[in-house]
């Protein structure tokens, strides 16, 4: 039931992303307010259905372990979050990008900036719905309960989603260069834009490693064990510091930036697709 | 040694020699490839906190004056007419912008002045030292941690760890199994529920405690942390066979990697692995045996279906009453590097924080009586690296001033 809405929330974004074509080409203010309206009810249906997955989740979790306390119950909710196979994990990073995109630049959601986030969204559901993803929801083996799981993902996840917002506003920042079109952000702008999504997506990915390792401690007493997931999260992150260090120390803008970004969102890629199907290690369960 | 420039072409090899790593070397982490641009990056980071932190710090610490706030650039003109209660609505207009403004009169001017993000300078620094931390309780877990295994069989205590380098390490008390279980969500096997230990440790041959250990719950005693990692089934003592030749029967005590002649004949059979449930058919040994100094051959037997027979073989082997029982593994773990690398952690983020988002910015709004009396008002403020935010700031300051008097 729950795989429909996600297959019609697909169709939703891509329409949106077409309406906010539409209005960056006809430079029309009505499309964008339409676009920006089912693009809320999008996010909105998208929080819910994510919402009933989790529900879901826990109440299959019940079943195998019904919990004694509100503290057991409370953590059952904790560990059932729904993250914890490729699937969840496509869903979520696909809720992130509108997610962060409301909340960190709503200004400029509008014409082809809009196009490309809800472009993003449309094509990680469909990778969820048509990919031949196993979207079973499935009971957890014994490393995935920790708290730290939920932390973890969400962070992680989080900063992909920034990254991959820095990486749209890359791309157009190259077009906007070569072709100058008036309803894109001026030059200026679309830098800023790169490099706050930059730092966004760096806290967070810091994050994301940090809580990853904490978690690693707790459950096989190694912080850090060159896992090619982690190590690879350790290469995006070099990447981006990379860029904030040639950004506020050398004074870097404009288009070799935005070329860090797209080499650091391609680093993103590897790390969460690449990884996983090339290099096996202890995250090869989440595929 | 203190170049930028350096840092980066460091972070570029590191990230070169991490990505071989994942492709082709693992071990390429603990050789000089990777640690020597790491030892370098370190001494890097080093030796750019004793330049730049002293200066930093000094950056922090000096306060913000009502003489420096007039040395800012200028943001904005506004006019007010004589009449107005000017130092209050200038005051009024910082206070719910930003926060409550101090005052200083200089001359015929009245300034006041904000300030925040003090902290910026120390942002980088604190980041890096953050960093440094990290490495440093790496090597320091490396030098002085110890890690190993230790392999628990039900009822028998074990006082030393296995160290990966083949070497044990005594410890000053003994852990003992009581049980080993595993639990599935479904009857018969799928997906673990959870593995479990339960263990008793007992030091001067006095019992310390009963302690359980679950992935993701570890145990720690004596400064040494025991996590679950792994299990396995062993036979209790022998695994005894029965081999049919024609209508002779004789039976064999098998041990494991052990080969066991059988007498009046050249064979030789060998128990090679046990497992509790093969691919969910229960339990079942993989057997060897050879004829001769022949090529062994390979054979499983479940408890379920314990005959096997091959008429080219010439003979039948039956696998007879199979007492099994788990064992465990518990990865041992005494690293003092630890709250090292937490405090590199907290350091990183608290930096991190500061750097990026609370960036120093400075406002001051200066009033001076003009010509008819009127008052003219200035907006200073400056923030080199907040200018997104101080933008924003600055433009809703100036129209609360520019509006402020109507
Ligand atoms: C992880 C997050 C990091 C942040 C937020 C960060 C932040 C900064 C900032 C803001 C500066 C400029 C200092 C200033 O304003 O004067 C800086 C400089 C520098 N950073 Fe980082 N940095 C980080 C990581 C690293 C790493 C991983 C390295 C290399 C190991 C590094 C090495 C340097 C060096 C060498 C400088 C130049 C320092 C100087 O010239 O005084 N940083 N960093």
């Amino acid at each position: 039931m729950l795989d429909t809405v996600y297959g019609a929330l697909m169709l939703l974004y891509l329409g949106v992303g077409l309406l906010f074509l539409a209005a960056g080409l006809w430079a029309s203010p009505a499309l964008n307010r339409w676009a920006r309206v089912l693009f809320g009810a999008g996010l909105a249906a998208h929080s819910a259905a994510l919402l009933g997955r989790w529900w879901e989740s826990y109440h299959l979790a019940l079943g195998h372990t019904p919990p004694a306390y509100f503290s057991e119950k409370l953590r059952l909710v904790i560990l059932q979050a729904p993250m914890s196979n490729f699937y969840e994990s496509l869903v979520f990073f696909a809720w992130c990008l509108p997610f962060l995109a409301i909340l960190t630049f709503r200004r400029y959601l509008r014409d082809y900036l809009g196009t490309v986030v809800a472009i993003a969204a449309c094509l990680l559901l469909a990778y969820a719905s048509l990919g031949g993803v196993d979207s079973r929801i499935k009971p957890l083996m014994p490393a995935l309960k920790s708290n730290w799981l939920l932390f973890h993902v969400l962070t992680c996840f989080l900063g992909y989603a920034s990254f991959t917002l820095g990486f749209g506003v890359a791309i157009l920042y190259l077009v906007q260069e070569k072709r100058p079109r008036p309803t894109l952000p001026s030059l200026p702008e679309l830098d800023r834009l790169i490099y706050q999504a930059t730092v966004i997506g760096f806290l967070l990915l810091t994050l994301g490693i940090l809580t990853g390792a904490v978690w690693a401690e707790t459950a096989w007493g190694r912080y850090w064990s060159w896992d090619p997931k982690e190590t690879w999260s350790l290469i995006t992150w070099l990447v981006y510091a990379t860029l904030l260090h040639a950004r506020l120390v050398k004074g870097w803008q404009g288009r070799r930036i935005a070329w860090l970004a797209v080499l650091g969102f391609a680093a993103v890629l590897f790390t969460y697709f690449g990884v996983s199907f090339l290099l096996p290690g202890l995250h090869s369960y989440l595929t | 040694m203190t170049s930028i420039r350096l840092t980066v072409f460091l972070l570029l090899i590191l990230a070169v020699v991490a990505v071989v790593g994942t492709v082709a070397a693992p071990q390429i982490y603990y050789q000089v490839w990777f640690l020597a641009p790491l030892g370098l990056l370190t001494l890097n980071l080093l030796a750019c906190l004793v330049e730049g932190l002293p200066q930093a710090v000094r950056k922090t610490s000096r306060p913000f004056t009502g003489e420096m706030a007039l040395t800012l650039p200028e943001r904005g003109r506004f006019t007010w007419p004589g009449e107005a209660k000017a130092p209050v609505l200038a005051q009024d207009a910082l206070r719910r912008e930003l926060g409550r403004p101090r005052r200083k009169i200089l001359d015929d001017k009245e300034v006041f002045f904000y300030s925040r993000g003090r902290l910026r300078p120390l942002g980088p620094y604190l980041v890096h030292l953050g960093l440094v931390l990290v490495l440093a309780g790496g090597i320091v877990g490396k030098f002085w941690g110890v890690e190993g295994r230790m392999l628990l069989q039900p009822g028998l205590p074990v006082s030393s760890i296995e160290l990966d380098n083949r070497k044990t390490r005594p410890l000053s008390f003994q852990v003992q199994l009581d049980r080993f279980q595993v639990f599935y969500y479904e009857e018969g096997g799928g997906t673990p529920k959870e593995f479990r230990s339960d263990l008793a440790i007992f030091e001067d041959g006095e019992e310390k405690g009963k302690f359980i250990c679950r992935v993701n719950e570890p145990v720690t005693f004596g400064g040494y942390t025991f996590y679950q990692s792994s299990y396995g089934v062993m036979p209790q003592g022998a695994v005894p066979v029965q081999i049919s030749r024609g209508d002779k029967r004789q039976t064999l005590d098998l041990l494991m990697r052990r080969w066991a002649p059988l007498p009046e004949s050249d064979l030789q059979f060998m128990l090679v692995r046990v497992e509790a449930n093969l691919q969910g058919y229960g339990p079942a040994v993989q057997l060897a045996f050879r004829s001769g100094a022949g090529h062994p051959q390979i054979i499983w037997l479940l408890q379920k279906q314990p005959e096997w027979a091959d008429p080219r073989a010439g003979f039948r082997v039956a696998l007879g009453p199979l007492n099994l029982q788990y064992y465990s593994v518990l990865q041992v773990k005494q690293d003092p590097g630890v709250w090292w690398v937490y405090a590199g952690f907290i350091l990183l983020l608290a930096g991190m924080y500061i750097a990026f988002f609370r960036p120093s910015q400075r406002w001051a709004v200066v009033l001076q009586k003009g010509k008819g009396g009127r008052w003219d008002g200035r907006l200073l403020g400056a923030s080199p690296r907040g200018r997104e935010t101080f933008a924003i700031h600055t433009e809703r300051l100036l129209a609360r001033l520019q509006g402020g008097a109507s």
